[in-house]
Order: C-alpha cells, then structure tokens, then sequence
C-alpha cells in the first residue's frame, strides 16, 4: 500500500517497552513539526498519526467521519466476534453512543459530583494524614490509586471493601495492553478465549463476573446507585443489551480509578519535582484552580485513542482512506507549543490551558471529567491545608503500555513544610 | 453591535451528551434533564454575547450554538 508520506520522518511510538522510560516526547515533537500526518506501520497495516492540537481536536469533533464503532479504539484489530463481545461505550457512534451516555451523564455532571465530595475529602484526608505520619512511601500504592477507586466503587455501589481486588484486576488489565501480559489464560477461573476479553486479559473475565454478582444482588434488592440503575435499564428492553452493561460496568470501574490515580501520580511527581511550583500553591490556594489544569495536561493519562474512517477523507492536508486507522495523540496534543507557552515547563499557574486530558471533544469527552476534576481539587485543597510538600525519593516504575501513561509505583518523601 | 448584546442560544439535541459543562457556567440559562440526560433552555435562553461565546467554545461536545437572528 503507497502513503503519500515518503520522506516523513515516522519514528516507532507504539513498542511498549519505549514508555518503560516515560513518553517518547522527543519523537512526538518531531512528528508535530512535519507537515499533514504520518503513516506508522502496525500489525498488517499501519495507522495515521494526528499530533497536533488542532488537528485532535478536528478529527474528535469530526466524529461521523472518524468513527469509534467501525473498528476497535485501541490500535490493534479485532475480529468482528470480538470486537462485538468486547464492545463498550468507548467504541459505538450515535445514536447507540448518545442511548449509553445519556443513561449515565446524570451522574456525572457538575451539579451531581458535588454530592461526592464531601466523601472524597474524608477518604483524602485519612490518606494523606496516613501518608504524612509515614513521611511518604509508594504514593501509588498509598494515595493515588486508593482514592479514586474509593469514589468510583461508592458511586456504582460496589463494597469499598472490594478496591483493593478491584485495583489488582485494573493492574492487570493495564497490563494486557503491553507486550507480555504475565497472567496465565485460565487466570481467576477464565475460560473465555482472550480475545474475547476486553485488553486481551483474563482480569476482563473476573471483573465481567463480578460485575455479573453485583448486577444480581441490585436486582433482587434495588439501592439508590448506579448498579441498579443500569440493571434496570437492562430490564426495561431496549435501553441497555446484557453484553452492554458487562461492558459498561467494566469500562466504569476501569476508567474510573486507573486514570485519576495516573493523574494523582504524575501531579505528585510534578509537585515534587518542581517545589517552587507547589510553593506558589502554598503561598496563594487560588492557584489550585489552574494547578489541577495543569496536573491534568501534564499528566495526561490516556496517551490515545483511535478511530476507523468511515469514508475517503482529508485531515491536516493528508488523503485518509475509507477503512484506515487514525490515532489521535492526546499525550503530544498536550505539548503542542503552538498552543501551549513553553509545554514542557509544569507551570502551576498556567492560564491559557486547552489541555485534551478528557480528550478532543465530540461525543466521546471523557464521562469524569468533573469527577476527576473535584478528586484531583481535593487532594491539592487537603495537602495545601497540611502544608504537605513533597519529594522525590526513587525513580518512577512506569506501566509497559502505549496506550495509557501508568505509574505501577514511585517513591516520595512527605514532610510539613 | 454592543457587547452586552443579548444573543439566543440553541441545542442541538442529537449532540447532547449532558455533560453539563452549560449548566456549570450559565445555570440562569442551561439546566441539565436528569432523567433524559441532556441539557434544555431555561428562562428566556439568552446571554450576553461574549459569555454566550464562552459557551459555545466550552461545550465539549459541540452542542451549543448562538441561535441566528433574521
């Protein structure tokens, strides 16, 4: 197959190994200063890669041409059996797309994320009093990833006592999508042939299965939280498919927890790389309002997302053919310097922050934005309050994946300023 | 024109997804449905232009325009 992209430099950006070291940012700031789009070899074929800010942003909004249901979302191809086992609100069009968001939005939306913060700064503050005693620790496994599963769980209706398990489950799916998975295929009891599974992991099947539990327990006896709103949606016909809400109860918990504690991680390490940035907090708490902007853009937890074109097209100048792979780099969006002033600084104060955290737009804007938004506030709020600053204390053990910006574990020293 | 201008606002509902980013910054004009999951035009559904701009650029879904005039 000809691209008309001869003489683009095209550098590897997908081998999972290449992000044990971070993001590859020296690759994607060449890739932005080319003209049109770049074709990156993958699988059998191959896929464009949109860098640039504006450029995201068009192919997000243009969401009939750059279709989430044609194909699957992540880079790697599936077989239409799969594809359709594995299918989540992530990957369909409207108006399927627009039934499932509509169904959840509610809870979503600013005026009904209030109602979760009082519970948030409780969770927070016993953390970070935690945390502080201990003079720091792994802020993973102490802070970052407790916190939003927390939230998420008594949001849905699932017993906190259950995060822990939850977050070991949403480990091993980040893990599904590196190069070497370490989970046996019969792992938790699987026997569902992998590529049935949302991420290829057999850690689908258990939280499918105890999604499954939970849905049955709400049925028979009906509470005020999402788990029995969604089982009733089930059980009204056409609002909401079984294989739907599996996958909708997956995707929530997944998404939930893994990309706020990714957020809760990197600002961390931000703040604890640059103390002169936390000082301004320290000296002025306004500033927690464009710091948890920033933290969002420096963190950027989903690196990407990919769409199918549903027809011949043109993006940034480059003929897309019907049927080809566009990936949308949100993590190089985020440093697109001619949106951004100077990006690679973490500027605490940084007004003029358009950031594609939640995405570029278009129907597909990240469902916890706000959720995350107030998680995120809270924590700065609770840990200007202490006076807590922070510091590094060992390197960070990145997650082995293109697709999202982990942190398995860093170590950080926690002391009143 | 002045800048306080009022200008009327549209929905498109087929674009709606109820973020409530609308509602966020104009709770005067914008109110979330809670059982459809999309936002509405409350009151007169008018805003000053610039804050009406500020809107339209915010909803990340794209649903929010300024309503032509004839």
């Amino acid at each position: 197959m000809t691209r008309s992209t001869s003489g683009l430099d095209a550098p590897d950006v997908t081998t999972a190994a290449l992000y044990l070291s971070g993001v590859p940012h020296d690759r994607f700031t060449r890739m932005r200063s080319q003209p049109g789009l770049t074709w990156h070899p993958y699988e059998s074929s191959g896929f464009w890669a949109v860098t640039r800010h504006g450029d995201v942003k068009e192919a997000s909004k243009r969401s009939d041409v750059f279709s989430s249901g044609l194909g699957h979302t992540n880079l790697w191809d599936l077989q239409p059996d799969a594809l359709e086992a594995r299918r989540s609100i992530l990957d369909t069009d409207p108006p399927d797309h627009t039934r499932l968001r509509r169904l959840v939005s509610k809870a979503f939306t600013p005026r009904a994320i209030r109602r979760w913060e009082d519970l948030t700064r409780q969770i927070t503050e016993e953390l970070l009093d935690e945390y502080l005693a201990a003079g720091g620790g792994d802020w993973v496994a102490m802070v970052a990833a407790p916190l939003p599963i927390r939230v998420i769980l008594t949001i849905l209706g699932v017993p906190v006592d259950d995060a822990d398990y939850l977050v070991e489950i949403s480990n091993y799916l980040v893990e599904g999508t590196s190069d070497q998975p370490s989970l046996a295929a019969d792992a938790y009891g699987n026997t569902t042939e992998l590529r049935l599974l949302p991420f290829g992991s057999p850690a689908s099947h258990a939280l499918y299965q105890y999604g499954e539990r939970m849905g049955e327990q709400r049925r028979a006896e009906p509470r005020d939280d999402m788990v029995t709103m969604l089982v009733q949606a089930e059980d009204d016909g056409d609002r909401l498919s079984h294989n739907e809400y599996r996958n909708f109860f997956h995707a929530l918990v997944f998404a939930g927890n893994e990309t706020t504690r990714t957020a809760m991680t990197h600002g961390a390490m931000a703040l604890a790389d640059n103390p002169g940035e936390w000082q301004r907090v320290l000296n002025d708490p306004a500033l927690i309002e464009t710091g948890v902007e920033e933290v969002l853009r420096w963190s950027t937890p989903v690196l990407h997302m990919r769409r199918t074109a549903a027809v011949d097209t043109e993006l940034a100048g480059t003929a897309i053919a019907a049927g080809d792979k566009v990936v949308m780099w949100y993590v190089s969006a985020n440093r697109d310097e001619t949106v951004f002033e100077d990006p690679f600084r973490f500027d605490i104060g940084r007004v003029d922050n358009p950031h594609q955290a939640f995405g570029g737009g278009g129907p597909h804007f990240c469902l916890g934005a706000f959720l995350a938004r107030m998680e995120v506030t809270v924590l700065m709020e609770e840990m200007q309050k202490r006076n807590m600053v922070l510091e590094p204390n060992g390197s960070a053990v990145h997650a082995p994946s293109n697709f999202v910006h982990g942190i398995l574990s860093v170590e950080l020293g926690a002391s009143r300023a | 024109m002045p800048e306080d201008e009022l200008v009327p606002m549209a929905i498109d509902d087929d674009l709606c997804i109820g973020v409530g980013q609308c509602e966020l910054l104009e709770p005067e004009v914008f109110r979330l449905d809670d059982d459809e999951g999309r936002a509405h035009l409350i009151n007169d559904g008018r805003l000053p232009r610039d804050r009406a701009e500020t809107v339209v650029d915010k909803c990340p879904s794209g649903a929010i325009s300024i309503r032509p005039t004839t």
